[in-house]
């Protein structure tokens, strides 16, 4: 049993070695006839100490740590998916990718230099928003929100779409922040990027979704269909094989511009496009189809 | 995702060893980074704690020379094991071309080897893959240590892992290194096979 425990230990497996040796001292000390049962008891108890003290550093540690700037050069490197060669593009997914390990403060000093480019401010002013409620530093985020309030740089409609957004994060937290109101900020067109992909923590459960055809033999059509699992901002859904003509326009790769979808607290349209269709070969759903629909913007 | 480099001839594809915490995900890479170095074209890079367990992942870039017509460049990753870094193991599986399972074969880690797998399975399909679809191939790891603490049979790991999913399947020590090679190079060999089809590359 000892010797167990030991093992569990050197794996690193310190919740295992613990159990052993509380399991062993428990024997010895119910087992009087032990030869040396006292330094036996005592050396065991040290290991359980060690032990213990071991799990407790293991279970306090960071869940992220700052990284140093040449292994975030590399996190930038290789988690900086962009489909297409645009600078631009790229660096944004640069930036995404430290925010997503958890390396925010870089991440922020990335977004901030983003926003100097148009086609780029709006998504580098959600993720500064994101990083801020990520760190559990709403004060900034209301404070860069409100700089940006009085500054000339956005559109009525680009401040308007980040207000929602920002109001939204923090309703989801449960928070009690107000957001100061838009007053006479200019009007203008907002500059979306087509890749500001939604995150997931955006997407509300949804329950179903209608697809509205807008080209091919199916064009002008609707298709309603529930939706039978949801994993972030993949929704699965189950189409019968009597859909058929409808299924086969929608191969993996197709984008769906006109799509709506029915939550139990709101009815939104949006747009996604199709990552997973499977036939379904047996079981009670058999010659019916999963099909994976990835949401990439909600208005 | 593997990137395709029509012109160059180049094809740069990713392998993520996964598996529960402590099972000997970064001992693989570490035996294959100290014995593959004609292979290995950059240094091993391993984010981890104090407590040498891996807190964001592990790196390790291969070339592993010409096959059919094609430069073939290899990047390993491994995930962090433990449960508390869900969303970092979800972020390093993304775009993942193949996926080597390291399971552990200690008897008092099979929870926690079928609870990994299901975390695999559920990451791939918020990616539009699963288990079944992407190149995977199964590590029994630890059998260095059978006599000393109670193991898993092979059969039983098997079955625990194995009997639905059918993919190669190999007993391993990644400390001493028996069948870590084995593991990788099936891996590969699936994964290149996988591609060829999917981005249609001949020769």
């Amino acid at each position: 049993m000892l010797r167990e425990a030991e093992i569990y230990g050197s794996q690193g497996l310190f919740r295992e070695s613990l159990q052993k040796y509380i399991e062993a001292r428990k024997l010895i000390e119910e087992n009087p006839k032990i030869k040396n049962r006292a330094s036996l008891l005592a050396a065991v108890s040290k290991k359980i100490r060690s032990v213990e003290k071991a799990l407790q550093e293991v279970d306090q540690a960071p869940a992220a740590t700052e990284m140093s700037s040449q292994e975030q050069d590399l996190v930038k490197k290789l988690f900086a998916y962009s489909p297409d060669k645009d600078q631009d593009a790229i660096e944004l997914e640069g930036a995404l990718a430290l925010a997503k390990f958890g390396q925010f403060e870089r991440a922020l000093a990335e977004f901030k230099q983003l926003q100097e480019k148009d086609n780029l401010r709006l998504a580098a002013s959600k993720n500064i928003i994101r990083c801020y409620m990520a760190m559990s530093d709403t004060d900034s985020a209301v404070d860069e929100y409100t700089r940006w309030l009085e500054s000339e740089r956005f559109s009525r409609r680009q401040m308007e779409h980040l207000g929602a957004f920002f109001q939204n994060m923090i309703d989801k937290r449960g928070l009690d922040v107000p957001l100061p109101a838009l007053g006479t900020v200019q009007g203008g067109d907002a500059t979306v990027m087509e890749n500001d992909d939604l995150a997931e923590d955006e997407i509300i459960d949804i329950s179903s979704i209608v697809i509205h055809f807008e080209s091919g033999p199916q064009a002008g059509k609707q298709l309603a269909v529930e939706v039978s699992f949801q994993t972030g901002n993949v929704v699965s859904l189950l189409i019968s094989s009597r859909d058929k003509e409808f299924i086969e326009g929608l191969d993996v790769g197709v984008k769906l511009n006109n799509l709506q979808f029915f939550s139990p607290i709101a009815i939104f349209k949006g747009s996604g496009v199709v990552t997973a269709k499977t036939r379904i070969a047996s079981g009670p759903k058999q010659g019916d189809y999963s099909l994976d629909i990835r949401i990439t913007g909600a208005e | 995702m593997a990137v395709f480099n029509i012109r160059n001839r180049e094809i740069e594809c990713k392998i993520v060893y996964y598996g529960p915490g402590r099972c000997g995900k970064t001992t693989n890479l570490e035996y294959i980074y100290r014995s593959f170095t004609k292979q290995v074209s950059g240094k091993m890079v391993s984010i981890d704690t104090d407590g040498d367990r891996t807190l964001f992942f592990d790196f390790l870039p291969m070339g592993i020379g010409r096959v059919m017509g094609c430069d073939v460049r290899l990047q390993l990753y491994t995930v962090p094991g433990q449960v508390k870094y869900s969303s970092t193991r979800k972020l390093v599986l993304k775009g993942a071309d193949g996926v080597v399972f390291v399971a552990d074969s200690m008897e008092i880690r099979r929870e926690k080897n079928m609870l990994s797998l299901k975390d695999l399975h559920n990451n791939l399909k918020g990616y539009g893959s699963s288990v079944f679809k992407i190149p995977l191939v199964m590590q029994y790891n630890k059998r260095d240590l059978e006599g000393q603490i109670p193991l898993m049979s092979i059969d039983q790991m098997k079955k625990d892992l194995n009997a639905q999913l059918k993919v190669p399947d190999f007993e391993a020590s990644a400390l001493t290194g028996n069948g870590v090679g084995a593991t990788l190079k099936e891996c590969l060999k699936l994964t290149l096979k996988s591609l060829q089809r999917e981005l249609k590359w001949t020769e």
